[in-house]
């Protein structure tokens, strides 16, 4: 397998598009990935674009607005995890040496669904029984917090962080800051989250180039940023008694990638991570090793998962903030890393940042913990 | 059906049956060939592909794993509503709203016990029924 590097990055803030078309979402990022990465269009030999509910043939209809058109064009689906499992598709077919050069598109359009809930698969049991992602992630906040003592205000300040942090990029689809006070009192959801506990439904896109590094240098003058792991995993079906304190999936994936990485989780700089409610970040903590079981409250109460903290996460403002199109969530968290890692947040940069790891898991699903976990590792 | 139900048909796949003391009872199945249970009854076993499967009737009681309570739900569900996960004796955990009761009322570990509830309407306007737990 050969080494192979992120050489071009873009994305649109994530927001509401209700006017526009899935492609005229996506296609600026695109545009913008291509331009970083100093290719030419074409130098492209594969296109995958991961979206969960954009429908057929989406990477077609994107790529045809910016003439991409002729090559393997692969959609995949992967419910949360799209993009991120489109990255690893794209990962493999450079790593084996089959392209050189691929482009991987993250894509969503929610806001045709009208808000609320995420529309989830009506063949699932549990689904048809009324079973939605805030009461699922809800059950989990309340069974950690009975097992490990979790206070109510500490679950707020996870939101709390990751507004401020999104009050920070100029793609975040929330940019105002909040207070615990502030989360604590907004509508209820499901219990025990009010709305700012929750991601946003919300439309966006994001987009990255891949070549192998050693041919990185014939694009840009811009450090080549490195895939030092890249895992995808599906959850463990279970009937019985699961710990739904611990993602069994992510714990997984996460042994895996830090083998392949050769790195662990004190070697890291920064993390994207999947806090699509309070309590996942929490959870992820602990699931991905930046502390021991039941410890997850003291990194925010102590700030360490803060900007300027010793292992800031989610600088991006993560999913709390910077909004979650779920197909587009995987590929916008290796646009942050890579910038984080080219130095190039400006105000929000984490200071020397050299290793970095993105996370993104989903897909609710009976008896399993997560439908799909992808784990990305990379460095500078 | 239960008389309190009145005409309210049973969610599809439910395996509710109403026994000879007018109480619900859930039905899973159970793999002759390895033992493997589940709830609601399938097909062939995920253990070890087995066809060979028998219809499992799950205790009544069971223990409350966790809840939320859910104010925002698709179109046709009476919200607020309160949703949980239970523990019965037989290994099987059963996705399930909770009645009769208040969340305040509610903790960790605390015995359930099987009845039947109206929970929404359905997309055809007839109300949706279908088991639930309430303390026991
Ligand atoms: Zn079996």
């Amino acid at each position: 397998m050969r080494e192979v590097s992120v050489v071009g990055v873009g994305m649109v803030p994530f927001g509401k598009y209700r006017d526009k078309t899935l492609a005229d979402i996506a296609w600026p990022a695109v545009k913008h990935a291509i331009q970083d990465a100093g290719v030419q269009k074409k130098d492209i030999e594969v296109a995958y674009c991961g979206t969960a509910l954009g429908g057929m043939m989406s990477g077609q209809r994107i790529l045809k607005s910016v003439g991409i058109t002729g090559l393997p064009i692969v959609n995949v689906e992967n419910a949360c995890s799209s993009s991120s499992s489109a990255f690893r598709q794209a990962w493999i077919g450079v790593a084996s040496g089959i392209y050189d050069v691929a482009l991987v598109i993250g894509v969503e359009k929610l806001t045709k669904f009208g808000g609320g809930t995420l529309p989830l698969e009506k063949e699932d049991f549990e689904v048809t029984h009324g079973l939605v992602m805030p009461a699922l992630y809800g059950m989990r906040a309340q069974r950690y917090m009975h097992d490990f003592g979790l206070a109510p205000d500490t679950l707020a300040k996870v939101a709390v962080k990751a507004r401020a942090h999104g009050a920070l990029n100029e793609d975040a689809q929330f940019r105002k800051p909040v207070t615990v006070e502030e989360v604590m009192a907004a509508r209820a959801v499901a219990e025990p989250f009010t709305l700012l506990h929750c991601c946003p439904s919300g439309d966006g896109a994001a987009a990255a180039v891949i070549c192998p590094t050693e041919m990185a240098a014939r694009f840009t003058s811009k450090a080549p940023i490195r895939v030092l792991a890249s895992e995808v995993n599906s959850g463990r079906y279970m009937t019985g008694f699961r710990d739904m304190t611990t993602p069994e999936i992510t714990v997984r994936g996460a042994h895996e990638a830090y083998e392949i990485a050769g790195v662990g989780p004190e070697d890291l700089d920064v993390l994207e991570v999947h806090d699509a409610f309070t309590i996942a970040e929490i959870l992820y903590y602990e699931a991905l090793g930046l502390c021991a079981r039941g410890d997850a409250a003291r990194l925010i109460e102590d700030g360490d998962t803060s900007l300027g903290g010793r292992i800031p996460v989610n600088p991006s403002g993560g999913l709390l903030a910077k909004g979650h199109p779920i197909g587009a969530t995987g590929v916008a968290q290796i646009v942050e890393v890579v910038r984080q890692l080219r130095g190039e947040c400006r105000n929000r940069q984490v200071e020397g940042a050299k290793v970095a790891l993105t996370h993104c898991t989903g897909g609710g699903i009976s008896g399993f913990d997560h439908g799909a976990c992808s784990i990305h590792i990379f460095a500078r | 059906m239960n008389e309190a139900m009145g005409e309210a048909p049973f969610l599809p796949g439910d395996g509710i049956a109403i026994g000879d003391d007018g109480r619900p009872r859930l039905t899973g199945s159970e793999c002759a060939d390895c033992g493997a249970r589940v709830y609601p009854a399938v097909a062939v076993c995920h253990a070890c592909m087995s066809e060979n499967l028998r219809p499992l009737a799950l205790s009544p009681v069971g223990t409350l794993y966790s809840w939320s309570v859910v104010h925002v739900a698709p179109k046709g569900w009476t919200t607020p509503y309160i949703a949980a996960y239970v523990d019965l004796p037989e290994g099987v955990r059963v996705f399930t709203h909770v009645v009769g009761t208040y969340a305040a009322c509610l903790a960790i570990d605390m015995k359930m016990r099987l009845c039947t509830a109206v929970l929404g309407t359905g997309e055809d306007g007839k109300p949706m029924a279908s088991y639930a737990f309430t303390p026991d």
